[in-house]
């Protein structure tokens, strides 16, 4: 079974990181646990902070790695959604890169 | 900007004061989601942005990273204060944004996942600046609600504008002045003291919590998209062509 969720916010900025926290936590992450796929419509969604892109995926991308990859799929996303999708995916599978001169 | 009435003090400048709508987002408090929320539904009417949409989502993008980090970090009874205002009667076009707290300072958050920090200003508000860097872990991957690259990609943001970003808690304080040429703007650094452009103080007197300041050069924005991916894929993180997102 599919799961769904349209994600909304008001003048198409998705930013509440309360709300990308409820839908992590309501339907993403058990969804996940029981190897079912989710889908994540970001019809009604131009632009997306990291910060809420990050509070809505990157737990799941941590605790199920690639394997998260291959039950979430991203619908109509825009290109800055895009974007900051792929940056979550890279740093929260990969890590961020240590800069020296600390 | 209303400061005064903020501070609860009846004080008269004895001018006339400006009609606030299309210059300016005057002093407002943030203590919530909601009222950060709020903030940013109302600035594009206050900075009369709605025709410029692409630099509306810049200036979005900013506000909503800094409110957001007082509201998560700084254990501030009082919340957050932003202010912001916009130039367009000459150039060079801008919007410039303010966000203070009077919380617990950049080095106390972070000197819990990072002991090193203790009560260094300095070492905290260059860490702070990194991406990846977060006051709830140690690791480079951050928690699930945090990543800790807001500022990091705020200060970008500006940067890509050719912008300042202005950082000050405790007794440290950075800024990073506005680009001189293309090329200064194209450059990112992930580690903020190693920019030529950057400054950086050591005041006798500390702010006791944090002042951020950025400058969004509104001229510069042609498209926002292609300035938050051109940040994003500047940001220091391990990529692999072999993850394959389901885009649909």
């Amino acid at each position: 079974m599919t799961a769904t969720v349209i994600i909304e916010a008001m003048n198409g900025f998705a930013e509440d990181k309360d709300q990308a926290k409820l839908i992590r936590t309501s339907v993403i992450l058990p969804t996940l646990s029981r190897s079912e796929a989710v889908v994540l419509d970001f019809k009604e969604i131009q632009y997306a902070t990291q910060s809420f892109v990050h509070a809505l995926i990157g737990e799941a991308l941590q605790r199920y790695g690639e394997r998260a990859l291959e039950l979430v799929e991203f619908k109509h996303c825009s290109e800055a959604v895009r974007s900051a999708v792929e940056l979550v995916v890279d740093y929260s599978l990969g890590g961020f890169v240590e800069s020296h001169g600390a | 900007m209303k400061l005064f009435q903020h501070l609860g003090i009846d004080f008269d400048p004895g001018v006339t004061e400006y009609e606030e709508a299309g210059r300016f987002l005057p002093l407002t408090q943030v203590k919530t989601q909601a009222d950060s929320s709020a903030v940013l539904a109302n600035i594009s009417a206050m900075l009369h942005l709605q025709h410029d949409p692409e630099s509306l989502a810049a200036v979005r993008f900013c506000v909503s990273e800094l409110l957001r980090n007082v509201l998560e970090h700084a254990n501030s009874p009082d919340g957050a204060f932003v202010a912001a205002h916009r130039f367009t009667d000459k150039e060079p076009h801008r919007v410039t944004i303010a966000v203070a707290d009077c919380g617990q300072g950049i080095a106390a958050h972070l000197a819990r996942a990072h002991p090193e920090v203790g009560a260094a200003d300095a070492l905290a508000i260059r860490m702070a600046m990194r991406p990846g860097i977060t006051g709830a872990q140690s690791t480079t991957y951050g928690t699930p609600d945090n990543a800790g690259a807001g500022l990091y990609i705020t200060r970008s943001i500006a940067k890509g504008t050719g912008g300042y970003f202005f950082l000050y808690s405790g007794k440290a304080a950075y800024r990073l002045r506005r680009a001189r040429s293309q090329d200064d703007m194209m450059e990112l650094f992930p580690d903020p003291y190693q920019d030529k452009r950057g400054d950086r103080w050591l005041f006798p007197a500390p702010w006791l919590g944090t002042v951020c300041s950025v400058e969004i050069r509104t001229e510069t924005i042609a498209h926002y998209e292609n300035l938050v991916e051109w940040v994003f894929k500047q940001v220091p993180s391990r990529k692999s062509d072999a993850r394959r997102i389901k885009f649909t």
